[in-house]
C-alpha cells in the first residue's frame, strides 16, 4: 500500500533527482491503536486453524500510515521539506494492542 | 454400531471442535493457501523478472529518475493451535522447529509477493532498499487467551526510469 502522506519521503539515504542542503535532525512518529473486541474474537477464531489475520493486518497498516503522517508533520513544523532514510520498528506493548514507529531525517532538499 | 456410539461420537466430535477445525487448517486450509501463493509467485516471476526488488540502496540501472515512493507492505501471521502445540513439545527438546520455520517462511513469501503486486499495480519500475521486519503480537502474558501472530513488514523505494 502507497501510504497517503503528501510531504516527499524514501528510505534510501538520499532523495533521487535532488540534492540535500539542510539537516534538520531525527523525527519520528508512533501511535498505538488497538483493533475492537470483536474483532480480536474472531482473529482468537482464526488463531485455531492458522494463516493470516486479516484484521490485524489492516489495523497495522492503518497505523503506520498514521505513524508516517505524524513523522511527517514533526518534520514540517521544523521546517523541513523531505524525509530521508525512513526506517519501520514494531512492537506489540499489550493485548492486541501494537505500537508503531516510523522514523527518519528531516531534511531540506533542492 | 448402535445409538449409544453414535451420541459418543458426537459428543467427541463437539467436544473437540476446535482441535479437528486446527488439523483441518494444517491438512486443508494452508495448504490450499501456500499454492495459490505459488502460482501467483509464478505470475509474478514472468511479469516482473527476478530483479524487480533489491536490497542495494541504488537504482540498477543508470539514468534519470522520474519518480519514486515507499511503497509498504504487511502480512500477520499465526500458527493454528496444533503448530502452538507441536512447537511447545519440540522447544523442550531443543533443535530446528520445523513448523514455526515453514509458517515464517510462508509469511515471508507472502509478505514479498505482496509488495511484488503493489509494484505491478503502480507504474513504478522497481523496489530498491527493501527492508524486512519482524515482530511478534502477543496477548498480555499470563492471560488465558493465546491468541499470538507475528507480522512481517517489508518495504521499499519504488522507482521509476
Amino acid at each position: 500500500m502507497q501510504p497517503d502522506v503528501t510531504m516527499p519521503f524514501s528510505n534510501t539515504e538520499t532523495l533521487p533527482g535532488s540534492s540535500i542542503v539542510r539537516s534538520h535532525g531525527v523525527v519520528t512518529g508512533s501511535t498505538v491503536r488497538a483493533k475492537n473486541v470483536f474483532k480480536d474474537i474472531g482473529a482468537g477464531f482464526k488463531n485455531i486453524v492458522g494463516g493470516e489475520l486479516k484484521a490485524y493486518t489492516e489495523l497495522l497498516q492503518e497505523s503506520r500510515n498514521e505513524a508516517l503522517y505524524r513523522m511527517c508533520a514533526e518534520a514540517s513544523s521544523r521546517g523541513a521539506n523531505a524525509v530521508v532514510n525512513v526506517r519501520f520498528a514494531t512492537s506489540s506493548v499489550a493485548g492486541g494492542a501494537a505500537e508503531l514507529l516510523a522514523y527518519g531525517t528531516a531534511v531540506t532538499v533542492e | 454400531m448402535g445409538a449409544v456410539q453414535v451420541l459418543q461420537l458426537l459428543g467427541f466430535i463437539t467436544g473437540n471442535i476446535a482441535w479437528i477445525a486446527s488439523i483441518f487448517g494444517v491438512l486443508v486450509y494452508q495448504p490450499r493457501k501456500k499454492k495459490a501463493l505459488l502460482k501467483r509467485e509464478q505470475a509474478s516471476l514472468i511479469s516482473c523478472g527476478v530483479n524487480a526488488l533489491t536490497t542495494l540502496s541504488t537504482p540498477s540501472k543508470k539514468g534519470e529518475i522520474q519518480g519514486y515512493t515507499v511503497l509498504v507492505a504487511n502480512v500477520v501471521m499465526s500458527p493454528s493451535w496444533i503448530q502452538t502445540f507441536a512447537g511447545g513439545v519440540r522447544a523442550l527438546f531443543g533443535g530446528r522447529i520445523n513448523t514455526f520455520a515453514k509458517l515464517l517462511e510462508w509469511a515471508r513469501r507472502e509478505a514479498k509477493q505482496r509488495l511484488l503486486e503493489e509494484l505491478e499495480a503502480s507504474h513504478y519500475d522497481e523496489v530498491i532498499n527493501v527492508r524486512f521486519e519482524t515482530t511478534t503480537l502477543t496477548k498480555s502474558t499470563g492471560s488465558k487467551d493465546k491468541t499470538t501472530g507475528f507480522e512481517i513488514l517489508v518495504y521499499g523505494t519504488a522507482v521509476k526510469y
